[in-house]
């Protein structure tokens, strides 16, 4: 399918849930229950230029950014390092059992005794994206192909340069899918953890203050700043991944 | 003869394949070894180069040389550049990169590689990688080049490209070279010495040397029709022999 035919499709999509959401709108007829897409959208434009939201924006992507790099990190080092040995893999195991069968929730409050409210969300996001990107790192480790790892060891290659040179590269595209996976998660577990935590400056924060006002379409406005986030980072790191493969990763 | 191989016997479980082969080449020879397909040519590579010990047998002269390999597939790191797959086998060798650059590049110029030599492998035709990864063989200092097959997935037209191509950069690097193949046409082409093996379990049925100039080769020229019917004698007595009782 065409990048354009793609792209008209992706907008016919939205552009139905947008109609479904404004016919249910206007069949429940009250802003506090389900306000209309546009009427969000005025409320949108409306807190958009405010000092308070662009400073909530910075703080959640700050938090975004922080738990994605922390979990990319650690999850690439402790996954890459469990698909290489098996004693590794046995030690952690149980960790990764453990953090995944773990409700979001009940992290989040755990972590409301442990930390200030600034750092929940980053710890819980952490957290939830962790095992994630350590599964991927994990296969990605044993995917260097077999005939490779024999040729290099035909030739003597030495230990160090086998690993930077073809288990680290063919390792790559399950990095890429791991970190991504990673990355809309982290988003969700931040948001979800300041809608808990109530730090300063935060997208969460705002959300829940509205809730409380019972602003039913600032609630909506301030989601729909939270997706347009989770969705530039998500562009971002599409171009990132593109960076990556013309540089022969 | 500096190269020797003695009643060389190798198992796996139960199933005998290598039953006492007896080879012997030159330093500068080009060695074939013929065979049917699963006879152990490919253990008795790994056995030349030091790779299975598992065999009972002697082996004399091979202890100190240095081995450079060309596989039935090309084997090359797809992400990286003609060159980058020919240091990456290097950095083995101890040499300097501005040595082995020069090595490189000297070769990449006989193959007829100039202009890609810094193009991923992955963006290269099949020709190209075979040979690049001749270009990646010859570029790592060895006194015995070992081929498996090497010259089996590219079509008869590309072969004979590729084959002169290797005896072309020989020309450069005067070492001992082993190819294995089962493709008479193959050895009776390149070959300075043939041995030709049974089937499994594997012995030695003929070895002989041959003095022909390349040129004198061809099909249907009087003395490579005698050697070939020598061939098919070797072979077709190997495919007609009755089972073992």
């Amino acid at each position: 399918m065409s990048l354009r035919a793609r792209l008209g499709v992706g907008l016919l999509s939205v552009a139905v849930l947008v109609g479904l959401w404004h016919v249910g709108a206007l069949l429940v007829g009250k802003d506090i229950i389900l306000p209309s897409p546009l009427r969000v959208l005025r409320e949108f434009i409306a807190i958009a230029p405010s000092p308070d939201f662009r400073e909530a924006v910075a703080g959640t992507f700050a938090r975004g950014l922080e738990a994605f790099a922390i979990s990319s990190l650690a999850g690439s080092v402790a996954g890459f390092a469990a698909g290489r040995s098996a004693l590794v893999q046995a030690a952690l195991s149980p960790l990764f059992t453990t953090i995944r069968a773990t409700p979001v929730l009940a992290l989040i409050l755990l972590a409301l005794l442990w930390f200030p409210s600034g750092v929940v969300p980053v710890f819980a996001a952490f957290l939830m994206a962790f095992p994630v990107m350590a599964a991927s790192a994990m296969e990605g480790a044993r995917a260097a192909p077999k005939e490779l790892l024999e040729m290099a060891a035909l030739f003597k290659v030495p230990r160090r340069k086998i690993l930077l040179e073809i288990r680290i590269p063919a390792a790559f595209p399950f990095f890429a899918a791991g970190a991504r996976a990673a990355l809309g998660l982290s988003w969700k577990v931040v948001v979800a953890g300041e809608v808990l935590a109530q730090p300063h400056r935060a997208l969460g924060t705002g959300m829940q203050t509205s809730r409380m006002l019972l602003e039913t379409p600032r609630v909506f406005a301030w989601a729909l700043a939270a997706i347009l986030l989770c969705g530039l980072a998500e562009w971002l790191f599409g171009r990132l991944v593109k960076w990556g493969n013309t540089r022969g990763l | 003869m500096a190269y020797k191989l003695w009643d060389i016997r190798r198992s796996f479980g139960g199933l005998e394949v290598l039953s006492g082969v007896d080879i012997e080449f030159g330093p500068t020879q080009l060695l074939v070894i013929l065979g049917p397909s699963g006879c152990g040519k490919t253990t008795l590579l790994k056995i030349v180069a030091g790779l299975d010990g598992g065999f009972s047998g002697k082996r004399e002269g091979f202890d100190q040389s240095r081995f450079s390999f060309v596989f039935q597939e090309h084997r090359l790191l797809p992400w990286k550049s003609v060159v980058g797959n020919a240091l990456f086998a290097l950095s083995s060798a101890g040499m300097d990169k501005s040595q082995a650059m020069t090595r490189i590049e000297n070769f990449v110029r006989l193959s007829g590689l100039s202009g890609h030599e810094n193009r991923p492998v992955r963006e290269l035709s099949g020709g190209m990688r075979q040979r690049a990864a001749l270009v990646r063989a010859f570029a790592m200092p060895a006194d015995i080049l070992l081929l498996d097959e090497a010259f089996q997935s590219v079509d008869l037209k590309r072969k004979r490209e590729l084959m002169r191509l290797f005896l072309g950069l020989r020309e450069m690097e005067r070492n001992a070279s082993i190819l294995v193949t089962h493709d008479p046409w193959e050895a009776l082409w390149l070959a300075d010495r043939i041995v030709v093996l049974s089937d499994r379990p594997t012995r030695v049925v003929d070895a002989f040397d041959i003095d022909l100039p390349r040129g004198e080769r061809e099909a249907g020229m009087p003395a490579i029709a005698a050697l070939e019917m020598r061939l098919s004698a070797a072979l077709i007595g190997i495919e007609t022999s009755p089972p073992p009782c």
